[in-house]
């Protein structure tokens, strides 16, 4: 066992903060919704100051652009930036949608996306999910046809996050009919503005614009924008979905960390009835007790980042830590609501607002966080069935008739 | 960063597991909780064998010179088996106590014969306060003098042969170590439910002499700091262990239990509850093996024991209270293992601070500003 970093970690970790003193986080212009999983707003300009820096493409080969840096590095990256509350919303996509086109992509793919992806320039939407295909992804109905060298894609997706304000779409789409119901789907690398895309914004609860649909009306996309092997696109889908929820939900417990602090400096501060709130031993153990929470989820994620650096196998850490780490979001976000009593509800912006506003965003984005990227329930039963052995439950066809 | 054990932790675990299958089954585990006296002598003289008791003492005096993360993963084989007896009072406890505070003269009578099983001791800390905060002691003793009082929860008093008492001198705290066949010393169980034998330790005019005294005379809080750590620490194995144990049984008993057709690990409802028993055992677990780690390297661990005691409480105990859920009413019986993995977690959740004592300690070191 040992729980420190290495000296090369410590070290970049501490070239992080260097940077973050040089370039605070707060002067950087924000393009889209921060949407509370702790990688904070998405902004462009804070993209390509972390590409400046080489950070993007750190971890790749150097004959791609890269430097081969441990993976480890990328956590110790995530994590002060998270600390900070930068906005680096799109990094986790980014970084998993670069190793997929190193592991997978077309000769194209490598010489036109990865150059941008490593200036910063290329962000991307995940388009998987349907009206109609949500927890279950295999009855999606979203088809491309093969024409010549090219496809025409033809469906309709939907919770596409950030799709308005991205450079291209990873769309997921039946490519043919087969015996098994999870052969024959392929996904492509379209950009957006191909004709035929029609992308539309879905007001969120929050009263911003996070989530899109789009609507691909014989979209035309070249064979060579496939990404991976043609109809085996569904393990390649559900290996980017166990990763998105280790990358994309590792930077919760620093994020969590901050606005605990920020919680805590505000019981410090806020006098009830003559006293500080932090004198209440209900709010000392409430705080308290979501600390540990909060110092176990980081842990239960470093341990899968050892597993995943060592290339043991996973089977349910990953479900399990995205659960652990949603549940916790939602825990805090209550907890803040709970000290701000009726400050808590005000907007950032609003006369009176506390803490910015931001306890009022994070209770209401945290709440999409269970079901996006595959929700609690889909995933304990992913513990329960990959873990622990557990038989699957019997699926049971329903008849749409008889509905 | 690596959370794997050393290759000599896992022969420790490995060696530890299979001895304790065979020679602490869940028979012997019921067998030695509704016994009054509750201690299986062979078992403990096997265990000293191995070396056990001495893991924590240097091979000059005995042991076998190991960390204290080396007892926490042997501690959490213990848990994990359910073994009753004086490990963590005897080998954790009182040896931190002998090691850090006994002069050359006392660590010489005590450590060998605590490395080899031969003495057994045990700390005498708890008032009726209920505290283990060593703040709370009120006990007055001169040095030399004569000591009257009571201490509360001793564990295991019956068969120690040395007590460590924390007591005032004048308003100083200071400890005294005593052995048990001392003229006025009086033990009197106490009945708990988890089959831990607990005591009321009452002092009568106890004579108490000067090499008697354990370290100096106002250093008592500076020495009970690290091993009541040690302490929650190994409670906290103890807990992981027997939290583990009780998944493996639940998933197991989910496995072959066949209900409506098919197995009730089958039902989401089941299969839920045991993915959460996996989340709550693996986050204890890892905060206690950073906090071992601390504490073994030497580094302040004093937020990171009281993060995995207080976590570790209320998760394992949530573990064991959902196993019980799981199994249905035949984990009611007195022969079925999992109500004593149960009452010894909740046991543990207990002893050396519970979670609202370790709780306050973490509200601290996140910021919060003192209560008045």
């Amino acid at each position: 066992m040992n729980f420190d970093f290495t000296e090369a970690e410590q070290a970049f970790a501490d070239e992080v903060r260097r940077f973050l003193r040089a370039n605070p986080p707060e002067t950087f212009a924000v393009d889209g919704m921060d949407a509370g999983y702790g990688s904070g707003a998405n902004s462009r300009a804070f993209l390509k100051a972390l590409a400046a820096q080489g950070w993007i493409s750190m971890c790749w080969p150097t004959t791609l652009g890269g430097r081969e840096q441990p993976m480890f590095m990328k956590l110790v990256l995530m994590e002060e930036l998270a600390l900070a509350g930068a906005p680096f919303g799109p990094l986790a996509g980014v970084w998993q949608t670069a190793d997929a086109v190193i592991e997978l992509g077309t000769e194209r793919l490598r010489r036109e996306v990865l150059p941008a992806i490593a200036r910063g320039e290329a962000t991307f939407w995940q388009g998987y999910s349907e009206p109609d295909a949500g927890s279950d992804l295999l009855a999606l109905k979203t088809e491309a046809r093969r024409d010549g060298d090219h496809y025409v894609i033809r469906g309709h997706k939907i919770w596409s996050s950030h799709a308005g304000i991205a450079s291209h779409g990873l769309v997921f789409a039946r490519t043919s009919r087969e015996a098994r119901r999870s052969r024959g789907f392929s996904m492509f690398v379209v950009a957006n503005g191909t004709p035929g895309m029609d992308i539309r914004p879905i007001r969120s609860m929050t009263g911003e614009v996070y989530h899109h649909e789009v609507f691909l009306d014989d979209v035309r996309v070249s064979a060579d924008l496939m990404l991976g092997p043609p109809g085996e696109g569904f393990q390649a889908l559900l290996n980017g979905l166990d990763a998105d929820r280790f990358w994309g939900r590792f930077y919760k417990a620093p994020a969590l960390a901050r606005v605990l602090g920020q919680l805590v400096d505000y019981a410090n501060t806020t006098l009830v009835g003559g006293a500080p709130l932090a004198r209440d031993p209900f709010v000392r153990r409430r705080l308290a007790a979501i600390a540990a929470d909060i110092a176990a989820l980081r842990l239960i994620f470093y341990r899968a980042g050892c597993l995943i650096r060592d290339g043991a196998p996973l089977t349910y850490e990953t479900a399990m830590a995205k659960v652990y780490a949603d549940e916790t979001g939602q825990k805090l976000a209550r907890l803040g609501m709970d000290l701000l009593g009726l400050w808590g509800p005000l907007r950032e912006g609003s006369r009176w607002a506390k803490l910015g506003g931001q306890i009022s965003h994070l209770y209401q984005t945290t709440l999409g966080h269970t079901i996006a990227g595959g929700t609690a329930e889909v995933l304990r039963t992913t513990v329960a069935v990959r873990g622990l052995g557990l038989a699957a439950e019997p699926k049971i066809a329903v008849d749409s008739k008889a509905r | 960063m690596d959370f794997r054990l050393s290759p000599s932790q896992q022969i420790l675990t490995t060696t530890a597991r299979a001895f304790l299958r065979q020679h602490c089954p869940p028979e012997l585990v019921q067998r030695l909780a509704l016994d009054t006296r509750g201690f299986d002598e062979a078992l403990w003289r096997r265990m000293a064998e191995l070396g056990w008791p001495g893991l924590l003492i240097p091979a000059e005096l005995g042991g076998s010179d190991g960390s204290l993360l080396d007892v926490i993963v042997l501690v959490e084989e213990m848990g994990r088996a359910g073994l009753p007896g004086p490990f963590v009072a005897s080998a954790v406890v009182a040896t931190s106590l002998v090691l850090a505070a006994a002069s050359p003269a006392q660590q010489k009578r005590l450590l060998p014969a605590l490395a080899a099983g031969e003495r057994i001791a045990s700390l005498a800390l708890v008032e009726e306060s209920g505290s283990f905060d060593p703040a709370a002691v009120a006990l007055e003793c001169a040095v030399p003098g004569r000591l009257s009082g009571r201490k509360l929860f001793v564990k295991d008093a019956h068969i120690a042969d040395d007590l460590i008492v924390a007591v005032r001198v004048g308003a100083a705290p200071a400890l005294i170590v005593v052995p048990t066949d001392r003229s006025g010393i009086a033990r009197l169980p106490l009945d708990a439910i988890s089959g831990e034998k607990l005591f009321e330790v009452t002092f009568d005019r106890v004579e108490i002499r000067p090499d008697d005294l354990l370290g100096a005379v106002g250093d008592g809080d500076a020495l009970l700091a690290p091993a009541l750590r040690a302490g929650a620490l190994a409670r906290t194995a103890e807990m992981v262990g027997g939290a583990q144990r009780v998944l493996e049984l639940a998933v197991e008993h989910a496995k072959t239990r066949v209900q409506g057709g098919r197995p009730i690990g089958g039902y989401q409802a089941i299969q839920h509850s045991c993915a959460d028993l996996v989340r709550d055992v693996d986050a204890a677990r890892a905060l206690l093996y950073v906090a071992a780690w601390k504490a073994a390297e030497g580094r302040p661990a004093e937020a990171d024991a009281a993060l995995a005691k207080a976590y570790a409480g209320e998760a394992c105990l949530t573990v064991a209270r959902r196993g019980h859920q799981i199994f249905g009413a035949i984990s009611y019986c007195e022969e079925h293992p999992l109500h004593l993995l149960h009452k010894h977690i909740q046991a543990a959740s207990l002893d050396f601070g519970d979670a609202q004592l370790h709780l306050e300690t973490v509200a601290r070191v996140i910021g919060l500003e003192g209560r008045s």
